[in-house]
């Protein structure tokens, strides 16, 4: 699109256009506000209050025994606060592996089985329908049934290792420290790896078949064509895959709170159940608040990325 | 009031046991009245035989006392939150719940109610946030251990049985004493409920144990446990320790209170819920037991520490978990699903509810313990209410609701009645027909502490013990280090912080 | 407008999205057994989580807790979802109006959300206002808040507009999920399509507003129907806000009404299985139907460049 004029620069000599200060320019282009003006709107109205009311009260003590009105100024006690604490630290740690572990597997898994169904074979819309079911289905009951598979006392998975002789006793997932966060991780591929597979999908679709003959017919194997000319072309892609999957790890709440809680003892906690818990379970709404400013300064730096990355189109000569 | 039921039963320790009398009085006094009720109910000669003799001696018409306080053709509306019944209660529950909305209406056919059934774990997260916008329910029913927190911030009315035309002597001591805050009344007691240790008298009479005889005291019953998983390979005793799950406090707070541990001093005669008792002896001995049980014995269920009473409901019944805490219900539930199963599951099931017994709460060194459960009903501040604020409505519904028909008709499988009154009903006798073990978890009641009555117990109850009972279970920390742990947290928390 | 433009417009749009008609159908040589065995494998594990879930609803309530458990059901009951689908019992009738509910939010959020998705990705893919970068850099930003944390102060505002207890509450805040993603995708889409074709149509006499929606709105509905899918999807299965708002049990949704399948003391587990199988079944449909829209969608509107 890169010679295309916007629709609306013939309407005004775009020399004169030029010469005219910001705000008559917006006075000029009223007309195209009124065409992103719904989503803004919802948008500001949805997300403006919330983030003003969330830092506003990052800055105060809200014992559950006295009413807001009745909240006491902290300064930036909340903050020192958390980022003093050996749980915060704790918490931390568990998010940066869910973060990380959730995005690369989901990532290989989806980028896989891209791969493999980006080819013609009999019952092939099938097989990505079949794909696609984990990421449709609500994540609140996704995560009744995994706990339910995964029980350690019940769960099918356990009694299966026992039936065939891999184990004498069920297995632990989710009651073990050590297991239990991990045991999340493959849900949260399982429900979001399909996601990654569309986007994958869709950008496979683009590979000129050009050069990768090409390069087949300069001897190139498999892995190399693979790797030296699928890959490069999909770099755009696989950049949003990875920082779509990314935020959308770091913000996930519902698989962790059902199945376990954050439990045991705080192994599988991150940094969403832990606001939760701090907010509803020990009703301190201030403290909350101020975990929440804390994630959204790590969520505008990885943001600035994001939308780097999102509207990387953008940049293209005829902004 | 904790007068023994019967010696072979009770043998509470004498001294703590007449203290306790003399605090029960006390508070009693506080209300002006002793601890007699108006019907002539003597709560301090409570046991299964005493609650079988006052059964049916008197008349009820719910429609004229509820005249008395709101005319009965009086038009209005309100909003009521309850968590109700739900597809896993039983069809007994389903029925009376039904049944109570339908005389409501034909008792006030001009009150119209705008009712909201909540999940358990839903309801104190969606009210905070409600109150917290000003859209909050004319009349809430609430768990009590939630209603302090909404006194302490203002928002629900003072209100007593007094204005809904009870007195406050036909409620248990211990049930008023959870809807008072700083000396306000702000509540009505709708049902109380105690438990008590169910088990299965197959499975003990297969591990070699005496299958009518419950184990007597804790340690009996973490040597029973580790003997059930030894000669059977089922699990005992059904731990529970999620975060965030009233279930957790609710059988782990038993354990500690019976060895004179605590999370405060709520166990006490006259507690003052300032010193903390979560780090002392009898705590520490309390998570040593269950230490002992997960860890060392692995007599338990492995899931324990992602478990709600839910899970350990299903492997009792299945005949796979020999003992839990549990409510009367349970052996409702557990009956309904018997009358379902079909084929050889109808056997299994059978075989079950023919098996299961009901007993006392093991005592420990101190006393025998269980929490004093239940529910009250509270009325919000017309400020905190979206919309009309019916006070009329609110009144003629509560006092509906905690009179005695309705008060022991909607605990019918699950508790007791709030309104003591509904002891002497013809209905308590339907139910002591009709409800096995009835008797037995009905005798908890005067061993029933309340958890404490300040706004930050949810904390302590639903996050701080959980955490310590993982940190111990988990092996994170010795016990001696997670009870610590949380007595840091507590001391933090009391301090305002 | 002559019908000329028109009618070889979507033929022209056609030929690029099929790679100038060639759609390469590459030999098998890439990937041999191992590539079947990791497809099956994946297959497997999408699909045992789902099958196991259907075959607990189909089991009756002691079965399904049997240890070692019953591998597939050997009397296998369709009593739940009698119960939950038959209108004339209590709980069929609750669950169908939950299921109404569902269906009405969803539809609603997608509805409206294409509607002001559509105009917003076609003004930020054509005009060139002043802060036009900026507003959808703002857009996108969206997905960066965690929705929990915003639970309590979006209350808050709901009741200052009046606007607790109605679905029209939650309408408005899952607007706000399939936005970001609609807009970037659709301007994507609009970014592909050739302005020659609207400049044809303003020569011919349509407004700008007629060139769009005549000439622009029917070449970009693969991308519409994909994020129509998301959306409807998104709202579908939204759980915590939909606790939070609605304050009645006519206007509760179907992820609330799980809720409904546990108490404090028991689950029943094959009616909480069936349930929740019921609530996938429209969602998966829909998506099984509309998927390869949904990749198209993606090829053109977002990775293409």
């Amino acid at each position: 699109m890169a010679t295309a004029a916007p629709v609306n620069a013939n309407r005004v000599d775009p020399r004169r256009y030029r010469e005219l200060n910001v705000l008559q320019r917006m006075y000029r282009c009223r007309a195209d506000y009124l065409y992103v003006l719904p989503s803004l709107g919802v948008m500001f109205l949805v997300i403006g209050y919330p983030i003003y009311y969330t830092v506003y009260l990052s800055f105060f003590n809200t014992p559950p025994s006295l009413s807001m009105d009745e909240k006491s100024f902290a300064g930036i006690e909340n903050y020192s606060r958390i980022l003093a604490s050996s749980r915060f630290h704790e918490v931390t740690w568990n998010t940066t592996i869910w973060t990380f572990a959730s995005t690369f597997f989901a990532f290989v898994l989806g980028f896989g089985a891209a791969l493999v169904l980006n080819r013609e074979f009999p019952g092939r819309a099938v097989t990505r329908g079949v794909l696609l079911v984990p990421f449709v289905i609500s994540a609140v009951a996704a995560s009744y049934v995994w706990r339910w598979i995964y029980h350690s006392d019940f769960g099918v998975l356990g009694a299966l290792a026992v039936q065939m002789g891999f184990s004498d006793t069920p297995l632990n997932f989710l009651d073990s420290i050590d297991y239990a966060l991990p045991s999340l991780i493959v849900v949260n591929v399982w429900k979001e790896f399909p996601f990654a597979m569309l986007l994958m999908l869709a950008g496979l679709q683009t590979v000129p078949d050009q050069l990768l003959r090409a390069a087949t017919v300069d001897g190139a194997s498999v892995w190399q064509r693979f790797w030296h000319v699928t890959v490069p072309h999909l770099k755009g892609v696989i950049l949003i895959t990875v920082l779509l999957l990314f935020v959308q790890n770091i913000n996930h709440f519902t698989i962790p709170w059902v199945m376990t809680g954050g439990g045991p003892a705080g192994a599988s906690d991150i940094w969403i159940t832990q606001i939760y818990q701090i907010a509803f379970g020990r009703i301190r709404f201030g403290l909350a608040s101020a975990y929440s400013v804390i994630l959204f300064a790590v969520m505008i730096v990885i943001g600035y990325f994001y939308v780097k990355a999102l509207a990387f189109g953008d940049e293209r000569p005829n902004a | 009031m904790a007068r023994s039921i019967r010696p072979d039963m009770f043998s509470m320790n004498r001294r703590r046991m007449l203290a306790r009398t003399a605090g029960a009085g006390l508070a009693a006094g506080a209300f002006g009245r002793g601890v007699f009720a108006r019907d002539g109910i003597d709560v301090s000669r409570w046991s299964p035989e005493y609650i079988r003799t006052i059964a049916d001696t008197i008349e009820v018409d719910t429609a004229a006392e509820c005249a008395k306080v709101v005319p009965l053709d009086y038009e209005g509306r309100l909003t009521y939150w309850y968590v109700g019944e739900n597809e896993a209660s039983s069809e007994i529950e389903k029925e009376m719940e039904r049944a109570f909305f339908a005389a409501f209406h034909d008792t006030y056919p001009n009150i119209t109610i705008d009712k909201l059934n909540l999940g358990y774990n839903d309801m104190a997260t969606k009210l905070r946030t409600a109150a917290l916008g000003r859209a909050a329910p004319t009349v809430v029913r609430l768990m009590l251990l939630w209603g302090c927190e909404f006194a302490a911030k203002g928002q629900l009315m003072e209100f007593a049985p007094e204005d809904v035309g009870h007195s406050s002597d036909d409620f248990w001591p211990n049930a008023m004493k959870s809807c008072r805050w700083k000396g306000t009344n702000y509540g009505v007691p709708t049902n109380n409920e105690t438990m008590a240790l169910i088990w299965n008298a197959d499975i003990f009479a297969e591990a070699g144990l005496p299958p009518e005889e419950p184990p007597a005291t804790w340690d009996d019953l973490v040597a029973y446990s580790n003997q059930i998983k030894q000669k059977t390979g089922k699990n005992g005793y059904g731990l529970v320790a999620r975060v965030n799950a009233g279930n957790t406090p609710y059988r782990f707070m038993p354990m500690a209170w019976a060895q004179g541990g605590g999370a405060l001093d709520e166990a006490e005669p006259q507690p003052g819920y300032e010193t903390i008792y979560i780090d002392n002896a009898g705590t520490k001995k309390a998570v040593q037991d269950c230490y002992d049980m997960y860890v060392r014995d692995k007599s338990v269920p492995v899931s324990a520490l992602t478990n709600t009473n839910n899970e350990n409901m299903d492997p009792f019944t299945s005949g796979n978990l020999a003992m839990m805490i549990s409510h009367p219900s349970t052996y409702a539930a557990i009956v309904d699903r018997a009358k379902k199963a079909t084929g050889a599951d109808k056997a299994i099931a059978e075989r079950v509810v023919e098996s299961m017994r009901y007993g006392l709460i093991p005592e420990g060194a101190e006393r025998r313990a269980v929490v004093f459960g239940g529910w009250n009903a509270h009325i919000f501040k017309p400020d905190y209410v979206d919309g009309e604020h019916d006070l009329d409505a609110a009144r003629a519904f509560v006092a509906f609701m905690t009179g005695p028909e309705w008060s022991i008709k909607l605990a019918w499988a699950q508790s007791n009645p709030g309104n003591l009154r509904g002891f002497k009903t013809r209905w308590m006798k339907e139910r002591l027909e009709q409800i096995k073990f009835l008797d037995v978890t009905t005798s908890m009641l005067p061993s029933g502490i309340p958890f404490p009555v300040i706004p930050e117990s949810t904390e302590i109850m639903n996050v701080i013990v959980p955490d310590m009972l993982q940190n111990a279970l988990t092996e994170k920390m010795t016990v001696d280090e997670a009870c610590e742990d949380a007595a840091r947290r507590v001391e933090e928390l009391l301090g305002g912080i | 407008m002559t019908t000329q433009p028109m009618t070889a417009a979507p033929a022209q749009i056609e030929a690029r999205r099929r790679g100038g008609g060639k759609r390469r159908r590459k030999p098998g040589t890439a990937w041999g057994p191992i590539g079947w065995v990791f497809l099956v494998l994946l297959v497997l594990f999408s699909l045992l989580p789902m099958v196991w879930m259907f075959f607990t609803s189909i089991k009756s309530q002691l079965t399904a807790l049997q240890y070692p458990p019953e591998w597939y059901p050997h009397n296998p009951t369709l009593e739940e979802y009698h119960r939950l689908l038959s209108p004339s019992s209590e709980v069929g009738g609750e669950f169908l109006t939950f299921l109404w509910n569902s269906i009405y939010v969803s539809t609603a959020t997608t509805v409206i959300g294409v509607a002001i998705a559509v105009p917003a990705a076609y003004a930020f893919s054509r005009f060139r206002f002043p802060g036009r970068k900026f507003l959808f850099f703002a857009v996108l930003f969206r997905n960066m808040f965690p929705a929990v944390v915003f639970l309590m102060p979006l209350f808050i505002m709901m009741r200052l507009m009046g606007l607790v207890n109605t679905q029209a509450s939650l309408i408005l805040t899952y607007l706000t999920f399939g936005l970001p993603l609609s807009i970037w995708l659709l301007k994507g889409f609009y970014d592909n399509i050739p302005i020659q074709l609207e400049q044809a149509a303003r020569i011919d006499g349509a407004t700008r507003f007629q060139a769009f929606m005549l000439v622009v709105m029917p070449l970009s509905a693969p991308g519409i129907t994909a994020t129509a899918i998301y959306s409807f999807i998104t709202a579908w299965n939204e759980y915590v806000y939909a606790l939070t708002f609605l304050n009645d049990d006519d206007k509760l949704t179907l992820p609330v009404g799980l809720q409904r399948f546990f108490s404090e003391y028991v689950t029943n587990w094959p009616g909480l299985m069936a349930a929740s199988f019921i609530m996938s079944v429209p969602v998966v449909a829909l998506f099984l139907v509309l998927q390869k829209y949904f990749v198209r969608a993606l090829t053109e509107g977002a990775v293409k460049s």
